[in-house]
């Protein structure tokens, strides 16, 4: 035991809490991985997590590092389970919260229903004093009515406070000023403001933030605290980190302070897995897409870097304009399309497929739970895409006549057979994953062509080659475990905090210093931070990266500096390099002044994460793990007579060639004719497109 | 039997694509604008038509510039008719109400011929309002103007780009005309690459999918906007719908409506004659209007094409102020649409009451404020809409704090920001608690907002309307309250305006935007006691004043 390191990752999800364990040997470098899957358990969260420790026979008393993702934020926001939450703010500005941006975004519709503000407007209070956009105080900080209104919120069941003051984000001293009052006034209430957060500019999405973060404090301090006792309990005395939305993991400690950063841990650490791997392979350029069950979500990394950005909003779509939070979160495109999405027909023949979703009750109509709606899995199971007699990894019957039934419901209507009405769902489908796959790619100026698909989540391995053909990009990867590639992510991940800093300075000689300053400002604070969580100063590591304009314009373009401090020497080569970033993205170039609108400042610091050994070739042939050839309908290409292969038994060093299925318990690989198969070093599946 | 070009599920891959083309262009100019009007307040529109000039497919943006873009293009294919006179990589350009701009010069249109297999197989184009366009009034807006020559550059469907270069006496003409040229440069060129992206995209499913198939899938694309249209329209009541109603400026307005099986007529012939003060609009301007009424009666929740609109059937009279003929200026041709829109709305409110709310502030309620910034020394211009309420409706209570029905996925710009780029303070910016909208269901709120100047010689310019009559109350609901703006001089006496053209501000003067509650519906003694008290927890309303409207609480 002593000379083995031991790694876990736990997810809790919706349905179901998963592990990953990577037992690894110190001497050979050598693991064993262990994966479990067991039911979530809420509200006691903690139980699933012990749950599936005890079911994957991992002890918590060998843990050496723990990482753990949780959906308890996003669930508290979507289901509106948090606190009551009471909100200060400045003087004039109490309605910010409800007027919010006053777009419409079905704009045709004119029964449209605004959001509703999360806070009351007798609950969103008001203090007088007043900062400029430069951090100079123009009108001092009254705080002679917060005891009253401290006494309000009491009688009225407030449990959280949030603070947002205009211009906080150039000097936060009055949110200091007005959090150390209300803690002082109201001891152990649960309070933040809105600097803790961001240091960004925009009043309704910052004080939005607050209010959401205040939310979900309680109770996501509640959960965090019972998993750690329940570990603890269990004798675990190793480290645990959480996962969060920026890619990284953070302390629980930080995480607890400020839990609104885990609001899209899991999708992150998808995507910071697909960074990691690219790495490890030698794939730096990677178009990340994850299928579940209900959605599809992608994510471009270029030359291994995700991207990270603090635009996110929830419940934003087509028709409604959804709450900002103004968190760091890997930049993603997220659609309504995954394997249990709705195939429907409208009242003029036309077929569309999503965003309603069959979810897990009834599901897809093959799992004969009653579903009688034809989802993507009924037609990739009647296309012979999916073996019928191992759906699931044989964990369930597929019902092939409530599939077909289903299946025919929708051909009559668009007047075709079974099969052609599956063809057209597939097409369909793999239709609205390309549109999403181009936003992240071609509507940012990258060539999906110079990068390498790498496809996970329960369907991505289905769809990822016809995606990858109709976007011509020649190489696609499907990763060992690909159903739990997640939670391998969060094992893979540092401790990172993302820092967005507002500051309006333009991009000149005379300007290297304070940007320097505010640079050598934040990374201070951000030694600060670790520090007093006892991590070493000199451990932290940083990435710099500038948010630019042209002058007059409001939307930025971020550029990664190189190391180094910024000096008016330098000022020349930076502003190249957002010049030629600028026109990749936008097909032009400006002769104009440049402006820098704010920072992002990358603060790292490494905490034994896994590192990977490569296995050598077997030297076993595929055919060892060929199971048998069946028919299977590859749309567009026609039907084909497919190898099988047993995922399970795939070895370091295989190959073959498509027509062929690839097999394993979570997932189902699709490889199309003409395409050539390799089996890596590490299992990975890797699939080269014809041409 | 399915061939390629026909097959019904390749069809749906290219109209999908066709959205996500004219989203793709939306987002490419948002990102690259300089004015704020365009890239926050998303004043602007994408679109993609097909070879004949007909709307296939539209971006995200106003709603009211959405029929705009077909009307420009077609007027380009009939001026440019000959042999060579439209090249691949051409682009072209118009902002004249009397060459296809539809609404004012500020609003420049720029369109892109798509060419494949040698010939033109669509149209990619966008709209966008520019800060300024020269004329006699900064911001090129103003009530004084008498002409259209005095405002601004008149672009009169030209050609700016030939075969992929521009042509640059005509672009140093449209640059120097501008108060602002650095701006409209900028922003001309990233209506440029709006249209390229969407050329790109268009060239690229045209050589996939062959050019038959793509157009056929336009082609069916409209027939199913057509379909959807009809269909809807046996919904409606039938019959013929009237309504006269005042205006604040004493002109009263007329519209008929009639509705059957398969039309939508809209008679605007009653009505007044143009004027020589810019508060006139062209015809192409009014169709535009009864689109989107029609849009949203019929099919509000699907993308909108040319076939959507081939029933409705519009009724004018050139010289009228519906109607207008050159040279009768345009600026605040906006309020104009708005008012039909809104007459259009109200006509037909009492037979659909289901579908139609009491009715909004409904003024755009354009706010131009200029200056120098005391910090920077730069010029900058404020040009935005407001916000207001809406009207409430039988499913409840209306919205307030929206931009008006003209405008759609709209911004308002944070205070944080417009203090450091404008160089002002806002002292605030709160819902509207004015009395107005009361009734089973209130309306929605207005806006208060101080701007407070921090140098001298800064102007204010404004047009609202509803300003005299505010948003209409149904069933019993009471009316809402007016839109206006008041100047309120350091020391002196505040003013309000409906329309104030070029106000010098000073240091310290305050100009406040109040923008209306939407109109009331029902009896207010009927609203559910615990609405009442709500409204009176969160301080919309006095105790007092709730039991005189409501009763007793």
């Amino acid at each position: 035991m002593a000379n083995k390191t031991i790694r876990v990752a736990t997810d809790v999800g919706g349905t179901f809490t998963d592990l990953v364990c990577f037992e690894t040997d110190r001497d050979s470098g050598q693991s064993r991985i262990i994966t479990a899957k067991s039911d979530t358990t809420p509200p006691n969260f903690e139980k699933g997590v012990l749950n599936v420790l005890a079911k994957g026979e991992v002890d918590p008393k060998s843990i050496d590092f723990l990482a753990h993702g949780t959906t308890v934020v996003i669930n508290a926001l979507t289901e509106r389970k948090g606190v009551k939450v009471g909100l200060i703010t400045t003087a004039g500005f109490r309605d910010t919260l409800e007027i919010a941006r006053g777009n419409r975004p079905d704009f045709f519709n004119l029964h449209y229903k605004k959001p509703e503000p999360f806070v009351p407007r007798y609950l969103r209070r008001e203090l007088p004093g007043r900062m400029t956009y430069r951090g100079d105080e123009i009108a001092a900080l009254d705080l002679s009515p917060l005891a009253g209104i401290v006494e309000d919120f009491k009688a009225d069941g407030v449990e959280a406070v949030a603070i947002c003051f205009l211009h906080s984000y150039a000097n936060p001293a009055h949110e200091q000023a007005a959090m150390a009052e209300v803690e002082k006034l109201w001891p152990g209430v649960s309070v933040v403001s809105s600097h803790q957060i961001t240091r960004e500019w925009r009043e309704y999405e910052r004080s939005n933030t607050a209010v959401l973060s205040a939310y979900v404090q309680p109770v996501a301090q509640r959960y965090l605290k019972r998993l750690e006792d329940g570990l603890t309990g269990d004798g675990f005395g190793g480290s645990l980190y959480v996962m969060q939305s920026n890619c990284g993991v953070d302390s629980l400690e930080a995480v607890s302070r400020i839990p609104i950063t885990m609001v899209e841990s899991g999708p992150a650490s998808g995507f910071w897995g697909a960074a990691e791997l690219g790495k490890l392979i030698g794939e730096p350029n990677v178009l990340a897409l994850d299928i579940g069950g209900t959605t599809a979500k992608c994510s471009l990394i270029e030359n291994g870097q995700v991207k990270i950005m603090t635009d996110y909003w929830i419940e934003r779509d087509r028709t409604s304009a959804g709450y900002p939070i103004m968190v760091p979160v890997v930049d993603l495109v997220e659609i309504g399309n995954g394997g249990g999405s709705i195939a429907w027909v409208d009242d003029f023949g036309k077929l569309h497929v999503g965003p309603q979703s069959a979810g897990a009750l009834p599901g897809p109509a093959a799992y004969g739970k009653g579903g009688t709606n034809a989802t993507t899995t009924d037609a990739n199971l009647w296309l012979g895409r999916i073996n019928r007699d191992y759906f699931c990894g044989g964990e369930i019957d597929a019902d092939m006549d409530a599939a077909g039934k289903a299946i025919k419901a929708v051909g009559k209507k668009l007047g075709v057979d079974a099969s052609e009405a599956a063809r057209g769902i597939v097409r369909i489908a793999n239709n609205n994953m390309v549109n999403a796959l181009k936003l992240v790619s071609l509507n940012r100026g990258f060539d999906p062509r110079d990068f390498t698909l790498v496809a996970f989540g329960g369907g991505g391995a289905m769809h990822a080659v016809a995606l990858a053909q109709e976007l011509g990009v020649k190489k696609v990867v499907i990763p060992a475990g690909a159903s739990v590639f997640s939670a391998w992510g969060m094992m893979m991940s540092d401790l990172r905090r993302d820092y967005f800093v507002t500051n309006l300075a333009d991009l000149s000689g005379d300007s290297a210093d304070s940007i320097e300053a505010l640079f050598a400002e934040t990374e201070d604070r951000a030694r600060d931070q670790y520090a007093a969580e006892g991590i070493d100063r000199a451990k932290v590591k940083f990435l710099r990266f500038a948010k630019f304009r042209y002058q007059n314009q409001e939307h930025t373009t971020e550029v990664l500096l190189e190391d180094g401090p910024v000096t008016a020497e330098r000022i020349a080569a930076i502003e190249a390099s957002f010049h030629e970033t600028y026109e990749r993205e936008y097909t032009y170039r400006l002769d104009a002044p440049v402006e820098l609108v704010g920072i992002h400042l990358v603060a790292s610091a490494e905490v034994g994460k896994l590192t990977m050994k490569s296995e050598e070739p077997t030297g076993n042939p595929a055919s060892d793990a060929l199971k048998g050839k069946r028919d299977v309908d590859y749309a567009l290409e026609g039907v084909h007579q497919a190898d099988i292969y047993d995922g399970t038994k795939l070895e370091s060093g295989m190959t073959f060639a498509g027509p062929a299925v690839v097999e394993d318990p979570g997932t189902t690989i699709v490889i199309h004719p003409g395409n050539q198969v390799a089996v890596d070093g590490y299992r990975n599946i890797r699939i080269t497109i014809e041409k | 039997m399915t061939t390629p070009a026909n097959d019904p599920i390749t069809l749906e891959i290219i109209q999908n694509s066709l959205q996500s083309t004219a989203d793709e262009m939306f987002a490419a100019m948002k990102k690259t604008a300089m004015s704020s009007i365009i890239y926050e307040v998303l004043d602007m529109g994408t679109g993609i038509m097909d070879a004949r000039g007909e709307l296939a497919s539209s971006g995200a943006g106003i709603p009211a510039f959405i029929g705009v873009l077909d009307k420009a293009v077609k007027v380009l294919i009939a001026k440019f008719d000959k042999p060579g006179d439209i090249e691949p990589g051409d682009v072209f350009a118009t902002n004249d109400p009397y060459y296809g701009g539809v609404t004012h010069l500020n609003d420049i249109i720029v369109a892109m011929p798509v060419f494949a297999d040698g010939r033109i197989i669509a149209w990619t184009a966008n709209i966008a309002h520019n800060s300024d366009v020269g004329g006699m009034a900064p911001g090129s807006l103003t009530g004084e103007a008498t002409e259209i020559f005095q405002e601004g550059l008149r672009l009169p469907a030209i050609k700016i780009i030939s075969k992929g270069k521009p042509i640059a006496p005509v672009m140093d003409v449209i640059k120097v005309n501008s108060r602002m040229p650095d701006v409209l440069e900028g922003d001309v060129w990233a209506a440029i690459a709006s249209v390229r992206v969407g050329d790109r995209r268009l060239k690229e499913l045209a050589t996939k999918y062959g050019v038959d198939t793509f157009e056929n899938a336009m082609d069916s694309f409209m027939d199913y906007g057509e379909k959807t249209s009809l269909k809807a329209l046996k919904d409606l009541p039938h019959g013929t719908f009237d309504l006269s109603e005042e205006q604040d400026d004493g002109r009263t307005f007329n519209v008929k409506i009639t509705i059957s099986d398969d039309e939508f007529i809209v008679d605007l012939r009653d009505n007044p004659d143009q004027v020589a003060n810019p508060i006139n609009t062209s015809r192409d301007g009014v169709m535009v209007a009864a689109q989107m009424i029609f849009k949203s009666l019929t099919d509000a929740y699907s993308p909108a094409n040319g076939g959507s609109f081939r029933p409705i059937r519009l009724l004018t009279r050139e010289g009228s102020v519906f109607h207008a003929s050159e040279p009768a200026p345009i600026g605040f041709y906006y309020e104009i649409e708005l008012r039909v829109y809104d007459i259009m709305w109200r006509c037909l409110a009492p037979h659909m009451p289901d579908r139609l709310a009491a009715g909004h502030f409904a003024s755009v309620c354009g706010t131009f404020i200029g200056g120098t910034h005391p910090d920077t020394g730069r010029q900058y211009t404020i040009i935005e809409p407001q916000l207001g309420g809406w009207g409430a409706s039988r499913q409840g209570d209306g919205n307030s704090a929206m931009f008006c029905g003209f405008h759609g996925e709209t911004f308002n710009c944070p205070a944080e920001i417009n203090e450091a780029r404008n160089g002002l303070y806002v002292d605030r910016m709160e819902l509207n608690t004015a009395p107005g909208g009361e009734g089973k269901y209130t309306g929605g709120r207005g806006i208060v907002m101080d701007y407070r100047v921090r140098n001298d010689n800064g102007f204010l310019t404004a047009g609202y309307t509803r300003s005299k009559f505010p948003a209409w109350g149904v069933d019993g609901g009471r009316d809402g309250s007016p839109n206006y703006v008041e100047f309120r001089p350091k020391g002196g006496e505040p003013e309000q305006f409906a329309f104030v053209s070029g106000q010098v501000t000073n240091t310290d003067d305050v100009i406040r935007v109040v923008t209306g509650n939407g109109g009331g519906l029902g009896d207010p003694k009927e609203r559910d006691r615990d609405l009442v008290r709500r409204d009176i927890k969160n301080g919309l309303i006095s105790k007092e004043k709730a039991e005189e409207i409501y009763g007793p609480v």
